[in-house]
């Protein structure tokens, strides 16, 4: 069989574009798990690295607040941005548009200038100090941003109609919501809080100005980078790396699973039926 | 007192009354349709009676309990969509029992409810199917099946049928009749399509611009329409305008070309301007002969076009004044196109409203 040559070229493209984005944490990867971690072509293995990483009291302690800050902003962000959506698709109206620039203006402002500006805000008028709350707060602004649009992506398919039977038929709005609105809508909701997780978990500049002396995970890597860049780096970007990875693929994996158990499909394939 | 009662309900939307001080009383055993165009406020009413829209006057009364400001799922109200919106993510069966849950019944007395609306509705084998894997009509049974099995103390239906293709349509008329004899509640049904609200209702209330313009027995809606617009809107029918003259038991009309006499209409000064209407199936047809005088309620036509319908044909005739419409049974003498007859009708059945204020 003869293959094309527009075929190979295409072909070549994708698997360049996947080295591009694949190669460096490959390349990490390899060194967290390498005695030789400077150069690891071929790797002398090795799990030294994680031991000391693991050893650490300092990455301990950063895991956990980084944790606390991606688990409270993730959970804070999906909340309020599943109401703004519902807010925008069924009272907003003709303003809807200009609601929605609203919300997703805090997209395009530097975090950095978030931080900074969190900072002196949360001090100056709520009285906050730069704590783990306030690296919450500040965190939540972004995260709202993220997570409006992967849910509204979801709710958008969703019929609203579908609340006004069940109310008809005895359901109390409560209960429509866990009855009918949840089951079909929360890949959605868990697709935007794994995305905010992430964001928040790995988020260096919001979470630094807040913070301070308090270490999270990328902020004990940005100061330990001082020092030069030492093998438990490596071994630090490798674990969050796969934390990361798994948290996407269980998110595949449940969309994918999900909408195929359910016999759920959008009204407008339903209709071919 | 009435089972159901709407007393001077009316829904503003903005600057727009999409329900314009409606009052109606319907009665436990009736069948009600709701008939309009598209836009006159009927959905609105129908979704005002199921508490999913707050009326911004008057009072909604269901079993003597007043419910204007009850929310729906507290009105034991069901509903049948023109979308269906059956769950997507649950079973027919669970569909079915829905209701049922919410009325929190022992899990036995669900089964058995559930079973019975899959026998009475033909549904059994397709408990396990989502609604996503059933034809349209299987789809139109789950959504009525769900608005019978809670029992429901009014089933409101809002274009139902408007989904389906023609045959399955008439197969369901019958069928919605049947049930709703059968359990005696009241059914409301909304429709744009008169042959639905014909074919099932006892009653018609012929909604437009938010108004009740008339709610009557079927047959006084199609055979005495109260106004212009019922005249146009229910029934296919021939429009004619001139001036009124009144004289005995006659009002006469003349127009170009035509004098329409119909019975006495004291609502027509001598002189103003009026319309006749005569449905379709009202005016006669007779072969035009030589020498033919020209005579009230009559008019001399070519006959254009035929269409065969089945068992009638609906003859498309051009006269002096246009083109008017009839439809003759096949059982009668035929006509081919290019014939000259005479068009001809009863005084009886010529229905003469006033025609001015009219552009």
């Amino acid at each position: 069989m003869r293959v094309k040559p527009g075929k190979i070229a295409l072909l070549s493209i994708v698997v360049l574009t996947y080295l591009f984005l694949y190669l460096p944490i490959l390349h990490i990867g390899l060194a967290s798990f390498a005695r030789n971690s400077i150069f690891p072509y071929p790797p002398k293995w090795t799990l030294d690295t994680m031991q000391r990483l693991f050893a650490s009291s300092l990455y301990q302690t950063a895991l956990g607040n980084s944790l606390i800050i991606g688990f409270a902003s993730a959970t804070i962000a999906t909340a309020l941005a599943g109401l703004a959506t519902i807010g925008l698709m069924r009272h907003a109206g003709r303003r809807a548009p200009l609601y929605l620039a609203l919300f997703i203006a805090p997209l395009f402002i530097a975090e950095v200038l978030l931080g900074i500006s969190s900072l002196i805000f949360n001090g100056l008028f709520l009285g906050l100090q730069g704590n783990m709350v306030s690296a919450v707060l500040a965190n939540v602004v972004h995260c709202f941003s993220y997570a409006l649009l992967i849910i509204a992506t979801q709710l958008y398919r969703y019929d609203w109609r579908l609340d006004d039977a069940a109310m008809v038929f005895g359901a109390s709005p409560a209960r429509t919501f866990f009855e009918v609105t949840l089951p079909l809508v929360w890949p959605g909701l868990l697709g935007a809080f794994i995305v905010t997780f992430i964001m928040a978990f790995n988020n260096l500049e919001i979470s630094f100005y807040l913070l301070g002396a308090t270490p999270t995970l990328p902020s004990a890597a940005w100061g330990a980078l001082r020092y030069g860049v030492k093998p438990e780096l490596y071994a630090l970007a490798t674990c969050v790396n796969l934390v990361v990875f798994l948290l996407l693929g269980i998110m595949f994996v449940l969309m994918m699973t999900g909408l195929v158990t359910f016999g759920h499909r959008p009204e407008r394939e339903r209709s071919a039926v | 007192m009435a089972y159901i009662t709407l007393d001077g309900v009316s829904k503003q939307y903005g600057s727009v009354w999409a329900v314009d001080r409606v009052t109606m009383a319907i009665e436990k055993h009736e069948f009600v349709s709701l008939l309009g165009p598209s836009g006159s406020g009927k959905t609105t009413l129908l979704r005002i009676i199921a508490g999913l829209e707050t009326p911004t006057q008057g009072r909604v009364l269901i079993d003597g309990e007043d419910v204007t400001h009850l929310p729906p799922h507290r009105r034991g109200v069901a509903m049948v969509f023109q979308e269906f919106l059956l769950f997507p993510h649950r079973t027919v069966y669970e569909n079915l029992a829905f209701p049922l849950r919410m009325l929190k019944l022992p899990k036995g007395e669900i089964e058995e409810r559930v079973e019975w609306v899959l026998g009475i509705l033909a549904l059994r084998g397709l408990e396990k199917r989502y609604p996503n894997q059933l034809s349209g009509g299987q789809q139109q049974r789950v959504a009525l099946g769900r608005g019978l099995v809670g029992r429901p103390k009014v089933l409101l239906l809002d274009e139902p049928l408007a989904n389906l293709d023609r045959e399955l349509r008439q197969e369901m008329e019958v069928e919605i009749r049947k049930h709703q004899t059968a359990l005696g509640i009241p059914f409301i049904y909304v429709t744009h399509n008169q042959e639905e609200a014909l074919s099932m209702s006892d009653r018609i209330a012929v909604v437009r611009g938010g108004r009740i313009e008339d709610f009557a027995a079927r047959t006084d809606i199609y055979d005495r329409p109260k106004t212009a617009f019922i005249a146009q809107f229910v029934g296919r029918s021939n429009r004619f305008e001139g001036l009124a003259a009144a004289a005995g038991d006659t009002t006469t009309l003349r127009g170009e070309g035509i004098v329409i006499e119909a019975p006495h209409h004291p609502g027509l000064p001598a002189g103003s301007r009026a319309a006749a209407y005569v449905k379709n199936e009202k005016i006669r047809l007779k072969p035009a002969t030589p020498g033919d005088a020209p005579a009230a309620n009559a008019l001399a036509a070519t006959i254009r076009h035929v269409i065969l319908r089945g068992a009638y044909a609906e003859y498309v005739l051009g006269w002096a004044g246009g083109e008017i419409v009839a439809s003759r049974p096949r059982s009668e003498a035929e006509f081919s196109a290019g014939t000259d007859v005479v068009a001809f009708w009863d005084k009886s059945d010529v229905d003469l409203f006033s025609a001015t204020g009219e552009p």
